[in-house]
C-alpha cells in the first residue's frame, strides 16, 4: 500500500519536471549551452566527434583517469550478457561495450559446461554496434583487429542513427548506449526506439555522465570539467571546443530522475538507475514487457 | 503479522486475479525492499533508486475502447484503475512467470542463470530479463520458497482434519509436508542452501525461514505473545533446519530416517518444554514456601 502511495507521489513528482524537457526539445535544441536550431545538432555532433576519433581512448583515460573502464564493465555486469543474445550497442563505435559483452560470453561459455546446447547458441550470439559516425566505427573495427576478434562473426558493425534503427520490431534481446545519448537530437525519438526494437523481457541500458548533487565533491567537480578538461583537450587533442561541448552538453543532459521518468514515458517499466562516482555517471536501466 | 498481511491480499486479489497474480503480489512486496537496501550497501559510492511506473502516460494503454463511453462516473472510474494497477504488477508478474518456468530445469541445470534462461525461452520471454533480478540465482530459490511457503498455506488453509490432532503431531506433520516439497529437487538443494547462506542472501533466507516457522505455530494454534514466542521460533527454526540437512544425507526409501528423526526431536522438543515447565512449578512452590516462612519470621520478630 504505502509502495503504491510512493509511487503516486513520486509520479506526481516526476512528471512537471519531464514535461519541462520536452518543451526543451520541441524546436530549438542545446549544443552545450548554446541554443541551435534542431537540423544543426546532428552535424555539429557529427563534427566534433570526427574531430576527436584519433584521440578518442586516450581522452577518455585521461579525463576519467582510467574510470570508465570501470565503468563499462560495470554497465555490461548489469546486462548479464547470455549465450545467443541479439545485443544492439548504439554509439559504441569504439566498440567498447561490444567487446566486454563478447570477453564476458566467452568466459561465461568455459564455465558452463552442463549444457551442451550452449555451444550451438554461442554461434548464435551477435552483437550489431551501431554508430551514426563511420569515423568512430573504423577506430572500433581497427581495435578488434588488434584484439584478435576481427574474424568474430558475432560482431556486426552497421551505420546507423539511434532515432531512426534498422531493425524489425521485437528483435534484440538487450539494448546498450554508453556516453551517447547526451548527444542526440531527440531522446523521447531514441527511447522510443529503443523500445521499438526490444523483445518482450529485453533491456534497455544507458551509461551516461549525469549530475553531481554531492555539496563539496560538486564544486569540484565543476571546476574539473570547465577548467581543466578543455585545457587537457587542447594539449593532448589539439582542440578545445570539441570538449567545451563535451562538459556543457552533461550539464544539459536531463537529470537522473527526469532522465528515469522519460524512459518510463517511453514504455519501460521497473525503471532505475545507479549513480557511480556519486552522480559522475549514471546506469540507466529499463525492461520491457 | 505477515499473516494477516497474507490474508487481507488474498481476499483483496481472490475476486479478480488469477493464481499467479496472487503469488506475485504475495511475494515481491517482500522482497523488493530488501534488494534495494543491499544494493544501497553494496558499494558506498553507488546508490540505486527504483522510479515506479509514472502510470497516468495514457498513450501506452493498450485497450483505448475503456475511456471512451460509459455513462456513470464511477464505473468508468474503476477499469482506469484496475487497470493501472495490472500494468503496474506487469513485469513481476512476467518475472514470477519466467521463475516459475525455470523450476523443471533445476533438477538438470541446479539453482543457476542456465536454469533461468531456459525457464525464460520456455516462457518466450527475452533471457535479458534475468539481468532485472538484482540476485540472479537468490531469486529463484527465495521464489520457490516463497511457493513452497504459499503452498502450505493453502494446505493449513483447507486441511481441516489437522485441527484435531495433537500439537507435537501436527507440527511434525507440517513440516513434513513442507519438506516434502523439496524432494525432487534434493539433489541440488545443497546448492539452494549455499545460496541462502551467501552474506547477501543472509536476510532474506532467514526472513522466509522465520516467516515459515510462524506460519506453523499459527496453525498450530499458538497465539502466545511474550517472551515464548521466541523460545517457540527458535526451537522450531532449529528442528526445521536440522531435519533439513538430515534429509540430505538420507537414503533410505521415502526418506523414512528424516521423518523419525523429525518426530524424535519435535518429542525433544515437547519432552523439554514440559521439564521446563516442571522446575517452573518447582521454583514457584519453592519459592512460595520460603515466601510465607520469611513473612512468618518477620512477622515474629516484629511482635505482629
Amino acid at each position: 500500500m504505502a509502495l503504491r502511495m510512493a509511487t503516486r507521489r513520486l509520479g506526481s513528482k516526476l512528471l512537471p519536471r519531464f514535461s519541462s524537457t520536452s518543451v526543451l526539445h520541441s524546436h530549438a535544441t542545446s549544443f552545450g549551452f548554446k541554443e541551435i536550431p534542431e537540423e544543426e545538432k546532428s552535424r555539429m555532433v557529427g563534427n566534433v566527434f570526427s574531430n576527436v576519433a584519433s584521440n578518442y581512448d586516450l581522452m577518455n583515460d585521461l579525463m576519467s583517469a582510467g574510470l570508465h573502464r570501470l565503468w563499462k564493465d560495470r554497465l555490461v555486469s548489469k546486462l548479464n550478457p547470455f549465450p545467443g543474445m541479439k545485443h544492439l550497442d548504439v554509439a559504441g563505435g569504439t566498440g567498447d561495450v561490444a567487446f566486454r559483452i563478447l570477453e564476458t560470453l566467452n568466459s561465461v561459455k568455459s564455465r558452463a559446461t552442463q549444457d551442451s546446447l550452449d555451444d550451438n547458441l554461442h554461434e548464435e550470439t551477435q552483437i550489431f554496434v551501431c554508430d551514426i559516425n563511420p569515423k568512430m566505427l573504423n577506430v572500433g573495427q581497427k581495435r578488434a583487429l588488434e584484439r584478435g576478434l576481427g574474424e568474430d562473426k558475432s560482431l556486426i558493425w552497421v551505420e546507423g542513427d539511434a532515432e531512426a534503427l534498422n531493425y524489425k520490431d521485437n528483435s534484440m534481446d538487450g539494448y546498450t548506449i554508453a556516453f551517447g545519448i547526451r548527444n542526440v537530437t531527440h531522446i523521447e525519438k531514441v527511447l522510443a526506439e529503443a523500445y521499438r526494437v526490444l523483445k518482450r523481457g529485453g533491456r534497455f541500458l544507458c551509461l551516461e555522465l549525469s549530475h553531481v548533487e554531492v555539496p563539496v565533491f560538486k564544486e569540484l567537480y565543476d571546476y574539473y570539467s570547465f577548467s581543466i578538461i578543455p585545457a587537457v583537450g587542447e594539449v593532448v587533442a589539439g582542440d578545445r571546443d570539441s570538449y567545451q561541448y563535451l562538459v556543457e552538453s552533461i550539464r544539459r543532459f536531463p537529470s537522473q530522475d527526469t532522465f528515469a521518468s522519460m524512459i518510463a514515458a517511453a514504455g519501460f517499466q521497473k525503471v532505475e538507475y545507479e549513480n557511480l562516482v556519486g552522480g559522475v555517471v549514471a546506469i540507466h536501466s529499463g525492461l520491457k514487457i | 503479522m505477515y499473516r494477516t498481511a497474507t490474508k487481507r491480499l488474498l481476499l483483496l486479489r481472490a475476486p479478480s486475479g488469477s493464481n499467479i497474480n496472487i503469488k506475485a503480489r504475495l511475494r515481491f512486496p517482500f522482497l523488493l525492499p530488501h534488494h534495494q537496501n543491499i544494493d544501497n550497501n553494496t558499494c558506498r559510492f553507488s546508490s540505486t533508486s527504483e522510479i515506479p511506473q509514472s502510470s497516468p502516460h495514457q498513450t501506452f494503454n493498450p485497450n483505448p475502447n475503456q475511456h471512451s463511453t460509459s455513462t456513470s462516473t464511477a464505473e468508468e472510474a474503476r477499469p482506469q484503475e484496475t487497470q493501472r494497477k495490472r500494468r503496474y504488477v506487469e513485469y513481476e508478474d512476467e518475472q514470477a512467470r519466467v521463475l516459475q518456468a525455470s523450476l523443471p530445469h533445476v533438477v538438470r541445470l541446479g539453482w543457476t542463470e542456465a536454469a533461468m534462461i531456459a525457464g525464460a525461452r520456455a516462457v518466450g520471454v527475452s533471457p535479458s530479463i534475468i539481468g532485472s533480478f538484482p540476485r540472479k540465482e537468490a531469486a529463484l530459490v527465495e521464489f520457490f520458497m516463497d511457493d513452497c511457503l504459499q503452498r502450505l498455506i493453502d494446505r493449513i488453509d483447507s486441511g481441516e482434519e489437522l485441527k484435531s490432532t495433537i500439537p507435537s503431531d501436527h507440527i511434525s506433520t507440517l513440516i513434513r509436508f513442507r519438506l516434502q516439497m523439496q524432494v525432487p529437487y534434493i539433489s541440488k538443494w545443497p546448492q539452494a542452501l549455499s545460496i541462502q547462506a551467501q552474506p547477501l542472501n543472509v536476510p532474506t533466507s532467514f526472513k522466509q525461514r522465520a516467516m515459515l516457522v510462524d506460519e506453523i505455530w499459527h496453525a498450530v494454534g499458538d497465539e502466545a505473545s511474550d517472551i515464548d514466542w521466541y523460545v517457540k521460533r527458535t526451537v522450531l527454526g532449529g528442528i526445521y533446519s536440522t531435519t533439513e540437512i538430515y534429509m540430505l544425507t538420507d537414503s533410505s526409501p521415502d526418506f523414512r530416517d528424516t521423518w523419525s528423526f523429525l518426530n524424535g526431536r519435535v518429542k525433544d522438543a515437547f519432552d523439554l518444554k514440559k521439564t521446563i515447565q516442571e522446575a517452573q512449578y518447582l521454583a514457584e512452590a519453592v519459592g512460595a514456601g520460603m515466601g510465607s516462612s520469611l513473612q512468618g519470621f518477620v512477622k515474629r520478630a516484629f511482635g505482629g
